[in-house]
């Protein structure tokens, strides 16, 4: 290893970088994306697929970018661009590939912090009471809208609200990350996770012992709410749709293909295990989302909505469902302001949590590549982004987050989940990431994993880049879904991407070329 | 909820519970393989 590697910063405990990671996985989808996904592509039959692809793509996954970071690390690099170079160090191309893994969280960082404020700020509308006053979907839909800036009404004229609690947002972000791995991070999640589940247990309990609500209407109750989400659908099964379904619920759940635990992972040192805490910190993120996160929304929405209405709230999204059903839902409850507080929370936390492991990339390459220290990067961090934060919030009617959401939260993972796939099993070398993977390891992974992460974790990634492509890519790229008067912000959306892209490209070339030159 | 609904539940609930169990165990255990 590198005597003149700088010292760079790094965890405090096992426990820890786990909570960090499970912190990082744990997001909005766990509660509001996987129970809709499953109530959808065949109820209880969709764990068939689910679990297949936990087994055959996201633990391989996670185990890889475990490995991958700690490597990388051992050379400085804490990003995709210098972990993929220390790897193959005699393709020069092949950091290049790597900037999709500072790019990705980037993008995702750009919107998914705008998002993350509406929690924090519905969370204080909790608490003040000022959701409790609502009591119908279409007043509702009226608050969520109004608070967006989707339209001027009797809750709402303008975005001031939505700034203000962006705004508070953004600098908590930034302040952890500023505080640095150690003392910011892992600091935040340590708290933010037990918060977490006890939020969701609360939750949870409330929801499991509804019961029936409304004796009138003996139907809409609480087992067959739960038989709604669990009762399966065998016939799905046939469906490509519900296998590339449950495969990408996976892929977003675990945060792998984003970058984030290739940068967590670097602040390991060569004999930290990554095998037992890789899988710890996936069966706590399966925690959250199948325990936790299938036995609230939707069961609630079946006992308050009834089956006549429940597919039609599924079908409306997820963010309908977080912050229109579940409001009132919890509206309807006694210490209303409690629940929904809690709930909101929840959200929040989760949001968090990820949202400052999707800043880690761009500032640890900073730190990492040009020397730049923790707290200037951060600040350079910070500045950048928040301007380029600036048209998820004002043009969001206009298709601007969905076109982020395409390039950075879906392309991009599955993209960059296949290189990294590649690189690991062969060009590294099963031989080489094998006992790679087993330094300092607490626990030896079965041997059919060496076959499952040379053959079927690739093959398994390009089936679905291919089949998601050819799904929904095209139609995305070609807009075909696109109103015709929001062209053209989708479009200087793509402009201002590929720009971005080009940028970090042109930062790596750059980084490389000092290197050598302080080299030579 | 059926029956189908009920395995599936169990099932579901009762791997990620054993696995986490599993895991956390592990690690407060502390044993290094050889």
């Amino acid at each position: 290893m590198n005597k003149e590697i700088k010292k760079r910063d790094s965890w405090g405990s096992r426990i820890g970088i786990i909570m960090a990671v499970a912190g990082s996985a744990v997001g909005l989808g766990n509660f509001l994306r996987f129970p809709v996904q499953a109530a959808q592509n065949g109820g209880g039959a969709f764990m068939i697929p689910y679990f297949v692809s936990l087994l055959l793509l996201g633990i391989p996954l996670m185990w890889i970018e475990w490995t991958l970071g700690r490597f990388g690390g051992g050379f400085g690099h804490g990003t995709a661009p210098g972990i993929f170079h220390s790897v193959w160090q005699k393709n020069r191309f092949i950091k290049y590939f790597g900037v999709i893994g500072i790019f990705g969280p980037l993008v995702i960082f750009i919107y998914y912090t705008y998002i993350e404020s509406w929690t924090l700020a519905y969370s204080f509308f909790a608490l003040t009471g000022k959701l409790q006053t609502i009591t119908d979907q279409s007043g509702m839909q009226a608050f969520l809208r109004g608070f967006q800036g989707l339209e001027k009404n009797q809750f709402f004229c303008n975005l001031k609200w939505a700034y203000l609690f962006f705004t508070v947002t953004f600098l908590l972000n930034i302040f952890v990350v500023y505080y640095g791995i150690k003392g910011g991070i892992e600091r935040l999640s340590k708290i933010a996770m037990p918060i977490l589940f006890i939020c969701g247990i609360i939750l949870m309990i409330r929801v499991l012992t509804l019961g029936t609500p409304d004796l009138s209407k003996p139907g809409w109750n609480l087992l067959n709410g739960l038989g709604f989400l669990w009762n399966p659908d065998f016939s799905a099964l046939k469906s490509s749709k519900v296998w590339l379904a449950a495969a990408g619920q996976i892929f977003f759940t675990l945060s792998v293909g984003i970058g984030v635990i290739l940068t967590y992972a670097s602040y390991l040192s060569k004999g930290d295990d990554v095998v037992l805490s890789g899988l710890s910190a996936v069966s706590t993120n399966e925690f959250a989302e199948v325990i936790l996160g299938g036995s609230i929304i939707i069961p609630a929405a079946f006992v308050f909505f009834g089956p006549g209405q429940i597919t039609e709230i599924a079908k409306s999204g997820s963010f309908n469902l977080g912050f229109v059903t579940m409001p009132l839902i919890f509206g309807s409850m006694s210490l209303s302001f409690i629940f929904a507080m809690a709930w909101f929370m929840l959200l929040f936390l989760a949001g968090i949590t990820s949202s400052v492991s999707l800043a880690q990339p761009a500032v640890a390459f900073l730190e990492d590549e040009f020397n730049i220290g923790r707290k200037r990067a951060v600040i350079i961090f910070g500045v950048v982004c928040f301007i380029l934060c600036q048209p998820a919030i004002f043009f969001l009617g206009r298709g601007v987050m969905d076109e982020l959401d395409f390039w950075g939260g879906t392309f991009c993972l599955v993209l960059f989940g296949t290189i990294e796939a590649i690189l690991f099993a062969w060009v590294f070398g099963m031989e080489n990431a094998w006992a790679e993977i087993h330094h300092g390891a607490d626990m030896k992974i079965p041997r059919i994993y060496k076959f499952i992460i040379k053959y079927i974790t690739p093959l398994f990634l390009l089936i679905i880049l291919i089949s998601w492509f050819l799904q929904d890519g095209i139609s995305v790229i070609l807009m075909k879904n696109v109103p015709k008067e929001n062209i053209p912000f989708v479009l200087a959306t793509r402009l201002g991407l590929m720009l971005l892209f080009l940028i970090l490209a042109i930062l790596v070339r750059y980084a490389w070329k000092r290197r050598k030159g302080k080299r030579g | 909820m059926n029956l189908g609904g009920w395995f599936f539940l169990i099932l579901s609930w009762g791997f990620i519970t054993g696995l986490t169990v599993f895991c956390f165990l592990k690690i407060f255990s502390k044993k290094k393989i050889e």
